[in-house]
């Protein structure tokens, strides 16, 4: 389960922020559509 | 203001063309989580957003959403290329062709007009954020169910890269929501 910590309200919604790391280079990137590992969830079809 | 860029985003590939797609792929140009819906609702929105970042956020993927419509409109130009009046009848765009021969129009995959009821502007930045977050999560839900639909591997490469864009998207979303959030509870005074 998740457990909020002591900043967070009920009622209120939470995405965590990015933070930066590293990055794919501009061409992977483009192919990708994000030049942030941490941002790349890609679809596997019939996947559900 | 704007400046145009004579290229698109990403590269529209279809490996052949094929009518039923574009009739499937349309909705996300003029249907109820396309590219227009998504545009025009964050163009708008952007002008009762209480923070600098938020009214840049929506101004920056808002004109993202431009040339994904672009991309799409592309796709299913070139997924219609040379269609004949036949083919048009055989997948049920007869009633298209009659309303607009072989135009694009701004409808969804059953040809059902674009409305502005597709969108809102509550002039709540939180209210409307939370539905900006639902829009980028219905469009990747879209371009899934499209993949889905489609055994082409160069226009699914470019489904993909849209899909993405909503994942990040949602992401800057969910960002700037906790921003106004927290500008909100700082001018709160009791
Ligand atoms: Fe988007």
């Amino acid at each position: 389960m998740f457990i909020p910590n002591d900043q967070m309200r009920l009622a209120r919604a939470y995405v965590p922020f990015q933070v930066y790391s590293e990055h794919f280079n501009p061409m992977e990137g483009l192919l990708k559509g994000t030049i942030f590992p941490e941002l790349y969830f890609p679809y596997r079809k019939y996947h559900r | 203001m704007w400046s145009y860029e004579k290229k698109l985003q990403y590269p529209a590939k279809v490996g052949k063309a094929n009518v039923k797609m574009a009739k499937y792929l349309i909705t996300q140009y003029g249907g109820p989580d396309g590219e227009l819906a998504a545009s025009l609702r964050y163009l708008n929105q952007r002008y009762t957003m209480p923070t600098p970042q938020a009214k840049g956020i929506l101004t920056d993927i808002g004109t993202e959403e431009m040339a994904h419509l672009e991309i799409i409109a592309t796709l299913v130009y070139k997924l219609m290329d040379r269609a004949s009046v036949e083919e048009l009848k055989q997948v049920d765009l007869g009633g298209h062709y009659a309303d607009h021969g072989k135009a694009l129009f701004y409808v969804n995959g059953n040809g059902v007009p674009w409305t502005a009821t597709y969108i809102q502007a509550k002039g709540d930045p939180v209210a409307d954020l939370h539905e900006d977050m639902a829009a980028e999560e219905k469009a990747r839900a879209t371009y899934e169910w499209l993949i889905n639909l489609s055994d082409d591997p160069d226009l699914n490469d470019t489904l993909r890269f849209l899909r993405e864009r909503e994942v990040v998207h949602f992401q800057r979303f969910g960002e700037t929501l906790q921003i106004v959030q927290e500008y909100l509870d700082s001018k709160k005074c009791y």
